[in-house]
């Protein structure tokens, strides 16, 4: 029998190389690497967000349970921070290249067919969606803040323009990730440069 | 038909047709939602036809989203994501295959019954098939291909458990087909849980009777360590605390003690505990864990939030109400209707995930079969066995392909395809029980809210 680590090892080295790590799809040229990697730090970073929320909640429940005291403070942090997750989730798993896919077709294209692919959709679906969601955004931002819009429950939290900017905010942050993306299928495309091709990949 | 109708099936078959090109469902949404808009602009201001669709109205899209970002109810979602994940990746979901397996290792038939049960009780704290598909054929494959199960039994039943969980409360998809119709998650986890054991059931007994009947298929292991004090100890030291937390989450949810969005967030807690108290949590573990549950949250959001806009779109071109009508015209009778929706989500389920079908396809037929006088938590387990069903269903069944790629290579498609045929039988027949016998589903919730 293997030693316990080992295999919790090697079943999260299977797990986790499920999906085609995108780097190997790709070339990555140095400019998009400063880009995803800006990406994947934030990413990293707030993937904390999970246990303070996890922490947050317990907190909630032993207040309501032992103490009988119920704070909607705490019940609405609960939402601001799942939301911020989420929000940032959506370009960290874009540069993961963990976006579902319907890939039993794409498994039988070349290369350059998905990477032609990849460009048109992150051009003519991916962009305009985030510019739609963006713009629509700023003016649902900018009313909250003028009119100091707060939380319509008594002892919610003020400052409600906050959470709703971070809406408009995850959205460039896809737009950032989606660029990232954009130079690496647009290297593989019009740029067949052999230096970026055969650079030993950056390490998240 | 109207023009605006047409704009509306054509929105439908276009994101059908652009998600064979392996592009993210959720962008193909998003991005059809605005090219849609644009075209609906340019049809009524330079060619007179009405759409009812401009940009203010697509700018509803914020509005939209931000129902999803104050949801409180949603804040499940990623918990249950963290405690799966957490009793996956930890090695506990391990263990506790491993002790299991010392109990039920010893009949005919028993490797495979327990892989059932470690998959309802695990695979209820994850929800998804990909994840719990893999996890299971990596932890029971080898083990029975090791002691002469035959390969079919043994990639079947696999694939049949793994997808089970998304039936079995807590799951995620649950939690996400209550918020869509607007639903208590109580009601639809009570609802489930009976059509889930029930199914489970069928699969135990099946495999049971396929040992007795051919013991060579699925014998007992070679070198079975005998059933002592200790080794009863040690199962139950790796089974209790696990099946404790799952079983002490949901009966929170279920005696309306805790709502869900409390309990996901103790039951992570629990799962952080036990892991920790197995020493199986180092900090990169951990580190991982939350990564994952960052990017597994961010593909189903990203889908959530793609789905809205496009549902908001299709809605204003009047895509709900031409559904609606094409139902409701059907000529089979309300029992007809439904078998007719049962049917096509079945099929869609080829091409598309229960995110996208949760999301797009449930909430445009569930009023349909509320006005047609039937219970919507029947209708939804309903809908939601047929999706499982769906996704174990050659030749295009999700489980399927997650299973070959993590199977041993002499594993060929044709064996799994064999192998999930007796299980698709008693999907169909466990369908047939629900759809005959509605109290199935609806007598717990009865009871539990009753007078």
């Amino acid at each position: 029998m293997m030693d316990p680590s080992e295999e919790i090892e090697a079943d999260l080295h299977r797990l986790t190389n499920l999906a085609p790590d995108p780097d190997e799809e790709w070339p990555l040229p140095p400019s998009a690497e400063r880009i995803e990697s800006k990406v994947l730090r934030i990413g990293d970073l707030l993937s904390w967000i999970w246990l303070i929320l996890m922490g947050v909640i317990v907190l909630n429940v032993i207040l309501r349970y032992a103490f009988a005291r119920g704070y909607i403070e705490l019940e609405e942090l609960q939402w601001h921070l799942y939301a911020v997750g989420f929000l940032v989730g959506l370009s960290y798993a874009l540069t993961h290249d963990r976006h579902v896919r319907v890939d039993f077709l794409r498994e039988k294209m070349s290369i350059r067919h998905r990477a032609w692919i990849e460009l048109y959709g992150l051009l003519l679906l991916v962009l305009p969606f985030l510019l739609l969601v963006t713009l629509s955004a700023v003016p649902f931002v900018t009313d909250a803040w003028q009119y100091g819009e707060v939380s319509s429950s008594a002892g919610g939290l003020p400052g409600r323009w906050i959470i709703k900017a971070s809406l408009p905010l995850a959205m460039l942050l896809v737009a950032v990730a989606a660029t990232g993306r954009l130079i690496r299928v647009g290297t593989e495309l019009f740029g067949p440069d052999p230096e970026y091709a055969e650079r030993p990949h950056g390490e998240h | 038909m109207e023009i605006r109708e047409w704009l509306a099936i054509a929105m439908f078959v276009l994101f059908i047709a652009l998600i064979f090109t392996g592009f993210p469902v959720a962008w193909v949404l998003g991005g059809l939602a605005v090219f849609f808009t644009a075209l609906a602009i340019i049809l009524e201001q330079d060619i007179g036809f009405y759409t009812g669709v401009d940009w203010a109205y697509s700018s509803l899209a914020v509005e939209r989203i931000w129902d999803i970002m104050h949801n409180w109810v949603l804040v499940a979602l990623p918990m249950f994501v963290l405690m799966g994940l957490l009793l996956d990746r930890s090695g506990v979901a391990g263990d506790l295959m491993r002790s299991v397996a010392r109990l039920f290792g010893r009949v005919p038939g028993g490797l495979a019954v327990t892989i059932t049960l470690i998959g309802i009780l695990l695979a209820a704290t994850t929800g998804i098939i990909g994840a719990s598909v893999v996890l299971l054929a990596l932890l029971g494959l080898p083990v029975m291909l090791r002691e002469g199960y035959k390969p079919e039994l043994a990639t079947g039943t696999i694939c049949a458990v793994g997808t089970l969980g998304i039936l079995i409360p807590p799951s995620i998809m649950l939690v996400l087909m209550a918020d869509r119709l607007a639903m208590s998650v109580g009601d639809l986890f009570l609802g489930a849980l009976f059509p889930g054991l029930l199914l489970g059931i069928l699969y135990t007994t099946y495999i049971i009777i396929y040992a007795q009947m051919r013991p060579l298929d699925a014998p007992v292991p070679r070198e079975v360590a005998p059933l002592d004090r200790g080794a009863i100890r040690e199962v139950l030291g790796a089974t209790l605390p696990a099946a404790g937390l799952i079983l002490a989450v949901l009966g929170s949810i279920f005696f309306g003690v805790a709502t869900p969005t409390e309990a996901s967030g103790v039951g992570a807690l629990g799962a952080l505990l036990l892991a920790r108290a197995k020493k199986r949590l180092p900090k990169s573990v951990l580190q991982e864990v939350l990564r994952e549950t960052t990017r597994t949250t961010g593909y189903i959001f990203g889908i959530f939030v793609g789905a809205t806009v496009y549902s908001l779109v299709l809605r204003g071109l009047g895509g709900d109400l031409l559904i609606s009508s094409a139902l409701l015209g059907l000529p089979f009778g309300p029992t007809g209707t439904v078998i007719t929706i049962l049917m096509v989500t079945f099929l869609l389920g080829f091409v598309l995930d229960w995110i996208e079908i949760t999301l797009i396809v449930l909430p445009l037929v569930a009023p349909v079969v509320s006005h047609l006088g039937f219970d919507l938590v029947w209708f939804t387990v309903l809908f939601a066995v047929c999706l499982q069903t769906s996704f174990l269903t050659p030749p295009v069944g999700f489980a399927l392909f997650y299973l070959k790629g993590v199977a041993p290579k002499e594993i060929d498609v044709p064996t799994i395809y064999r192998g999930v045929i007796p299980y698709i039988l008693l999907q169909i027949g466990g369908i047939a029980m629900i759809f005959a016998w509605p109290s199935l589903v609806t007598w717990l919730p009865a009871m539990a809210y009753g007078p």
